[in-house]
Order: structure tokens, then C-alpha cells, then sequence
């Protein structure tokens, strides 16, 4: 892929497409009347960080490496497919997203490379895109077609990075390919069910309680959440990946 | 203004000279553990693996890790909270207040702003004289957007800024040891947490390593 060739030295712009500011529905309650919530314009990478890229990264920063890292900013499954602290080996392919990676570890790779995790919101935005259309989301054929991702064996090794189509900015591998980390993961505050009344849970949060989702028709979206609101930053998985966003305008 | 903090000068020198130049001349306290903590990377669970920076309510600025020597317990708030803070606030001050008043110098009381925004060295002030918060050793302090993430993120904290800019959030108050692990969390807000309480004392007594 072309990502893998050019990819040691990070993402250049052209790696980074463009996301116009949008009006969005979030399947996040906006905590107002208005349905609405405004993403302003920002950029975000076409594709997944890469193993190559990853390893660009740890071998330029060798506080990343699997070896050296401290137990609070990562588990003990750091990296841990790879054939040792700086060599993918043979069974990891240079191309396929990086996973086993925490959040610490995405934040700073992002960072390394002129940019950020994108926040949920901006995640959703694009995820929300189909080939054609900015948002799909009411679309049945392709709920189905994201959905079946989900039913698929975690076993199963990762396809590598750039196969699936690109959306209508032009981004790929939002679905399909691997979960990814968001910066504000730790904001995605989920309870068990959604009842307002008997929380057991609901003195723990000050204010407007723990999230109340309103689609619940967008299951493969909903999954996304439960999944990112499970994990720790320094938490890592098999199929826990991350892309970058830059940019953030009003 | 209150006393200055006791906390490790080398640190402090560097972010004040940044921060408030000419305010070195009024940090005459060192601090007995000042040596051991500059020595030495901290473990690798502490929460001093992060370089946080943190201001004051006196405007003073600081790095997390000029903590490192003392126990320390930690929370997050934000100071316009009118449901769930009040009590955390209220929840910290009985916990520490089950101490000996000589043992409640001996640790560190660290509250975290979610809200740099809003929550300016002055809204700090105002927040500690509604609680009577005093004592050189309780610190309220504010950080960047990203280390606000990051600390929660380090704490288990989850919290999510409304568009009203009131902030959801779980209210966890952590103990660490003298390294920066943590050793024991509660979430309770009303009543008493006895093993939280004992883990406090715990660290308290502990003898600081020798090196």
C-alpha cells in the first residue's frame, strides 16, 4: 500500500482529508432542545495508523517501545503481537492497522505527527458517510453491510489498511477493519440501561446523569460507544486501533 | 494568598520562571523527600509517569510530580457544579478530617478543575473560601484541556462538558502512596468508606523508602 511506503516519516496533508464543519445529530444526547450538534471543520487520516508507521514512530521515540513502557501508560499487551520491541517479524504485516496500542500511546503518536485523536463526535461524523452520501445512517442495506463486520470472528487475522471503499470524504476503514481510539473515549458515559428512574448508578455522575442514547437503531454505532466506554486509557486489544484528526475550526 | 507549597523547589524553580518570574524569593520551603524524588524515575503505575502541569488557585504553577514524597489524595470537580460536587467536596473534607490533625499535614489533597475554561485562579479562590479550604497541603488547581483528559483518563474518571458548560462526570477520589500509585479509590459521596480511610492511614505510616 502506498501508506506503508511513504509512511515512515508520518502523514503528510494529502494523507489527511479535509472534513467540512457540519450541523450533526450524534446519537449522543446534545444535553439541549436543539437535535443538533455543530462539528467544526477539522482533518482527519484517510486511513488507520499502520504497523510500518507505528514502528517508524517507536524506533524515532524509544520511550514507545513495548520494553520501556510504563505500566500506567500501557497493559502488559502492549505491542505484543509484534515479533519484539522494534521488528514486526514475519506474522505482522507492515500494512495491516496497528492494534494493541492504549490510548496514552495513540495520543502520542498523533502528537509525534502534527496532530490528535479526533473526538467521538468527529468520529461519528464521518463514520455516518457512505460512498456517496455525507450521511447514510437511515440506510438499511448499509447498516446491514457495517453490522456484519461485528458478526465476524475477532480471531480472524486484519485485513491491511486502504482495501475498504472510501467514504464520501473520501476516508476509509471506519467500518470494518478495527475499532479505533477517540481522545475523549473517557467521556463516553454509558450506563447499563438508559432508565432515568432507580439508577443505582446515578449519584456517581454530577449533572445530567450517565447518557441516555437516543438511536438506538444505529446498533454498530452504539457498539462503538459501549466498547470505547469499557476500556482504560492504558487498556490495548486486538482489534483496537487508531487514526488522527488535526485541525479544529469553529 | 496562601503559604507556598510544599513541594520540590527544583520543579518548581523551572515552571516558575515561566510562569511567575520573581516569585522564586517567596518558595523558601523545601521539602524532605525533595532529594528522593528528583533521584529517581517514578514506578511505573504512578501517576507521576505523566507530565502533567497544573496552576494554583494562587496562580502559581506546578508539575504533578513535585507531589512525589507524600501521600496524596486526588479528585476532579469543577467549581459551578451545584448537584454532585458540593458533596464531593464535603466527602473529601470528612475523609481527611478522620485523620489526627498532625497526620492531615502529612499528605498531599489535590483537586483538578475539569473546566480551565471557567475555572481561572480567581473562580479557584472564590471555590475555596465557599469550602474553607486551607492548609498549604490541599491544592485546588486547574490544567490544559489535554491534561484534564489525560489525568481523568489516568483516574478512571469519565466526565463530558455540556453545552451549557456543565460537565457530567463520575466522582472518584483516589489515595496514592508516596510514589504516585494509586492504593485505593471510593466513589462513595454520602457516607463513611472505612477502607478508604484505612488505606489513607496506611500510606501515612508507611515509611518513606530508603534508597
Amino acid at each position: 500500500m502506498l501508506l506503508a511506503l511513504g509512511g515512515a516519516a508520518g502523514l503528510s496533508a494529502a494523507e489527511r482529508a479535509p472534513v467540512p464543519g457540519a450541523d450533526f445529530v450524534s446519537v449522543l444526547p446534545s444535553g439541549t432542545q436543539a437535535p443538533a450538534v455543530h462539528v467544526g471543520s477539522f482533518a482527519m487520516d484517510r486511513q488507520p495508523v499502520t504497523n510500518a508507521q507505528y514502528l517508524a514512530f517507536v524506533l524515532e521515540h524509544p520511550q514507545w517501545r513495548r520494553d520501556r513502557i510504563a505500566k500506567l501508560i500501557a497493559d502488559g499487551d502492549y505491542l505484543s503481537h509484534w515479533a519484539a520491541a522494534d521488528r514486526l517479524g514475519e506474522s505482522v504485516q507492515p500494512d495491516q492497522p496497528v492494534t494493541r496500542v492504549s490510548w496514552f500511546a495513540a495520543r502520542a503518536y498523533c502528537e509525534a505527527h502534527g496532530g490528535r485523536l479526533p473526538d467521538w463526535q468527529e468520529w461519528e461524523l464521518v463514520a455516518a458517510a457512505d460512498e456517496q452520501h455525507a450521511d447514510a445512517r437511515h440506510d438499511p442495506d448499509w447498516q446491514a453491510k457495517i453490522l456484519d463486520w461485528y458478526g465476524r470472528p475477532a480471531s480472524e487475522p486484519l485485513a491491511n489498511v486502504g482495501l475498504g471503499a472510501a467514504n464520501y470524504y473520501g476516508i476509509q476503514d471506519l467500518h470494518g477493519l478495527v475499532w479505533e481510539w477517540v481522545e475523549d473515549f473517557n467521556a463516553l458515559i454509558v450506563s447499563g440501561d438508559s432508565r432515568e428512574q432507580g439508577d443505582p448508578d446515578r449519584l456517581k455522575f454530577c449533572g445530567a446523569g450517565a447518557l441516555s442514547l437516543k438511536d438506538r437503531e444505529n446498533y454498530a454505532v452504539l457498539m462503538r460507544i459501549a466498547f470505547l466506554s469499557s476500556l482504560e486509557a492504558r487498556s490495548t486489544a486486538h482489534s483496537l486501533g487508531f487514526r488522527c484528526a488535526s485541525g479544529r475550526d469553529p | 494568598m496562601r503559604p507556598s507549597r510544599p513541594v520540590a523547589v527544583g520543579f518548581l524553580a523551572a515552571a516558575l520562571a515561566i510562569a511567575a518570574p520573581g516569585g522564586l524569593a517567596s518558595e523558601p520551603k523545601t521539602h524532605r523527600h525533595e532529594a528522593l524524588a528528583a533521584a529517581t524515575a517514578p514506578p511505573g503505575d504512578s501517576l507521576y509517569q505523566l507530565p502533567i502541569s497544573l496552576q494554583s488557585a494562587d496562580g502559581k504553577t506546578f508539575k504533578i510530580t513535585d507531589l512525589r514524597g507524600e501521600p496524596l489524595v486526588i479528585t476532579m470537580f469543577y467549581s459551578h457544579c451545584s448537584s454532585v460536587c458540593p458533596l464531593l467536596t464535603a466527602q473529601l473534607q470528612r475523609l481527611i478530617g478522620q485523620l489526627p490533625r498532625a497526620q492531615q499535614q502529612r499528605i498531599h489533597v489535590l483537586m483538578v478543575s475539569f473546566d480551565p475554561t471557567r475555572d481561572t485562579p480567581e473562580a479557584l479562590r472564590h471555590f475555596e473560601a465557599e469550602h474553607h479550604i486551607q492548609g498549604a497541603n490541599w491544592i485546588v488547581a486547574r490544567a490544559s484541556v489535554s491534561d484534564v483528559r489525560a489525568l481523568a483518563a489516568a483516574l478512571g474518571i469519565q466526565y463530558r462538558e455540556l453545552p451549557d458548560h456543565t460537565f457530567n462526570h463520575s466522582a472518584i477520589i483516589s489515595v496514592t502512596d508516596r510514589e504516585g500509585t494509586v492504593r485505593a479509590r471510593t466513589s462513595e459521596l454520602t457516607g463513611s468508606d472505612e477502607a478508604f480511610v484505612q488505606a489513607l492511614r496506611t500510606q501515612i505510616g508507611t515509611t518513606p523508602p530508603r534508597r
